[in-house]
């Protein structure tokens, strides 16, 4: 960009009348440019104002959003441009494959795809594209909400077959992406029933066994935990059901080893890692979270747990720990 | 006194000075690509300098002209700046700052009402401009322009409830449109709307504070989201969502400080995302305003709900049922 002339030297802009911007001595709202953005803009404020939309007003808009890709009322007005000229949107679409990469945080270069692909009504490159993305920025929220919404918008058989397949493979490269254990929970129990999974009871099992496993391959991941729990609450799955899972992850190492050979062939209760670092709060926190619901006697051996959490293992959140064992007491009596 | 001990201590007149210098940076390069943000920015600077006790810091007749040279007669909103198209986000910052200065009968109440309703679309959600991106930040700010302007009625609240609700997830957070995960600063918003509306009972609140209370890590600092890196604006949009759900003490305030605190540029004011990052005034406000949650010593006290000065939200008859930890003594 830095050898293309300014608008103010090239010749088939030399109709337009360029509008300077407000120019005032405002103490804490000074906007120096560079020549090159304040020629852009001055020619963007000159077309806005006679209303012209025509093949180059493409080129200056996208000049200006190569500069300042938060420039809102550029990608607006380009938007409506290309609309107006009937432009092939398939080739914006490719442009915008560029500058989504390049400006992945900016909230207009998804949006902007979002009004294109409502247009071609032709979702499926998306995901494609989507994962290319996220190969460069793993958990970015855009990214990620553009793909909740392709799938949700467009709700296509087609489009929701493969989504399994591919949270594993975001999980395989980094098991600890909240973003990828939130889009699983999305597709599988948040978004409508798909062929092939009706037998819901089947679908929670498969959800367990998925989860259990990913846990044992890190037990200190909060993001599997809490899809764990996710799970369990949204089948109402009691959490006393899984104890003989979860308690070799919420005792010490050593103390797991008898449970070891007892229960070395279980392979619906994978146990954690050799080398992981034990005990994991989210267990205790489990376990608690069991007995405490089981009530009766269980309700002392929660508020044990607890009094470890607030004293040992998570001193940091011990005012909610405390307030747990404090809540629970007051229901007894 | 050493590094060390100015580091454990906010350093007020050095952050007053640093906002103060702002619209000095005339050779700031990077300055024009903010200027989509400067009406926020202001609304930063100025809610900063409050809650650390300097209002007057900046001139407030500049100020005001400068806020009124951003509206945009055709929409009836607020740019974030004078050639800039109204947006929802700059029209927000554009009230809060003639409330602040006291200069609410500069606006046109009845088309900025009118311009923030054109924006909420079928599902309930607002859209921030014509343009039509959707998200529940700008719901948030629709219901609390509303609310700040008295004219909270004219909202179709169930709607506008019932997006929020679509957007409740599993782990009792909140995300930015339906389906999407959620994040601290978008339960912040949520919650807030939701607090404003008098509708907190759709929030699971048990399983969000306890989720809400996770977000802070070994070093003191909070995430937006778990198994993510701590960032200095979460103090905020954390402490606020538990000081609306009353459970602020849930967080180590002792630790939270400390981090903050570690992220002030001892040399030139200001407060960066992390140690050792670069300031703005976006992490400094929001910095500032944690600290203020959480009864930092000389501070004024800040409304959670709002994130302005609580003795402006408590005049207009608007505080909710919210609690930070009590002030200390230096």
């Amino acid at each position: 960009m830095e050898d293309e002339p300014l608008f103010a030297d090239r010749p088939e802009w030399a109709d337009v009348v360029p509008l300077e911007q407000y120019e005032g001595v405002i103490p804490l709202a000074p906007i120096f440019y560079t020549n090159e953005y304040k020629d852009a803009t001055n020619y963007f404020r000159g077309i806005v104002k006679t209303g012209e939309m025509s093949p180059r007003v493409l080129d200056l808009t996208e000049n200006i959003i190569r500069q300042n890709p938060a420039h809102y009322s550029a990608w607006q007005y380009r938007y409506k441009t290309l609309i107006f000229l009937n432009a092939p949107l398939d080739v914006e679409l490719r442009l915008m494959d560029e500058l989504a990469v390049k400006y992945l945080k900016t909230y207009q270069v998804w949006h902007h795809r979002r009004l294109l692909v409502q247009q071609t009504k032709n979702p499926a490159p998306e995901l494609e594209f989507i994962a290319d993305s996220l190969q460069i920025d793993t958990k970015n929220y855009h990214t990620w909400s553009y793909r909740q919404w392709i799938l949700a918008h467009f709700n296509d058989d087609a489009l929701w077959s493969r989504e399994l397949e591919f949270v594993e493979s975001m999980l395989n490269y980094d098991l600890r992406n909240n973003s990828a254990w939130h889009h699983r929970f999305f597709v599988v129990f948040q978004s409508g029933v798909r062929k092939g999974d009706e037998d819901r009871a089947e679908v929670v099992r498969r959800e367990l066994t998925f989860v259990k496993t990913k846990i044992s391959t890190a037990p200190n991941n909060a993001s599997a935990w809490n899809y764990l729990r996710g799970v369990l609450d949204h089948s109402k799955t009691p959490y006393s059901s899984l104890k003989s899972f979860v308690t070799p992850y919420s005792v010490p190492h050593s103390s797991h080893q008898d449970v070891t050979s007892e229960d070395i062939v279980d392979l619906e209760n994978p146990l954690p890692s050799p080398g992981a670092q034990l005990p994991c709060v989210a267990a205790i926190e489990f376990m608690a979270d069991a007995h405490e619901s089981n009530g009766g006697d269980d309700l002392m051996r929660a508020t044990e747990l607890w009094r470890s959490l607030a004293d040992e293992h998570d001193t940091m959140r011990k005012k909610y720990w405390e307030y747990r064992i404090k809540e629970a007491l007051q229901n007894v009596r | 006194m050493t590094d060390l001990d100015i580091g454990n201590k906010l350093l007020v007149p050095l952050h007053v000075s640093y906002i103060k210098a702002l619209g000095d940076s005339k050779d700031d390069l990077a300055y024009h690509l903010t200027a989509h943000l400067r009406m926020n920015a202001i609304y930063w600077g100025l809610t900063a300098l409050c809650i650390m006790g300097h209002k007057d810091a900046l001139d407030r007749e500049e100020m005001i002209d400068f806020v009124m040279s951003c509206w945009d007669e055709q929409a009836g909103g607020f740019g974030a700046h004078p050639d800039h198209d109204a947006h929802i986000l700059s029209t927000l910052s554009a009230i809060q700052i003639l409330i602040t200065q006291d200069a609410l009968d500069r606006l046109d109440v009845d088309r900025v009402v009118k311009f923030i309703l054109s924006l909420q679309q079928p599902s309930g959600v607002f859209a921030g401009d014509s343009f039509g991106e959707t998200d529940t930040r700008f719901l948030y700010i629709a219901v609390n322009a509303l609310s700040l302007l008295g004219r909270l009625s004219e909202l179709d609240v169930e709607r506008t409830v019932s997006y929020i609700r679509q957007c409740r997830n599993f782990d009792g957070g909140f995300g930015a449109t339906a389906g999407a995960e959620s994040h601290a600063a978008q339960v912040f918003v949520c919650v807030a709307a939701l607090a404003i509306l008098d509708r907190l009972d759709e929030v699971d609140q048990q399983t969000l504070c306890w989720w809400l209370s996770e977000r802070q890590l070994p070093n003191g600092g909070l995430n937006g989201r778990p198994e993510k890196l701590e960032d200095v604006c979460y103090s905020f949009w954390v402490l606020s969502s538990l000081s609306i759900l009353n459970k602020i003490s849930w967080i180590d305030s002792e630790k939270l400080t400390s981090f903050i605190l570690s992220a002030q540029d001892l040399e030139t004011g200001g407060i960066a995302d992390r140690p050792g990052d670069m300031v703005d005034v976006f992490h400094t406000h929001f910095g500032v305003a944690g600290l203020s949650l959480l009864g930092y010593p000389g501070l004024v006290d800040l409304d959670p709900v709002y994130c302005m000065p609580a003795s402006i939200i408590e005049a207009k008859g608007l505080r909710k049922g919210w609690k930070a930890l009590p002030r200390r003594s230096a």
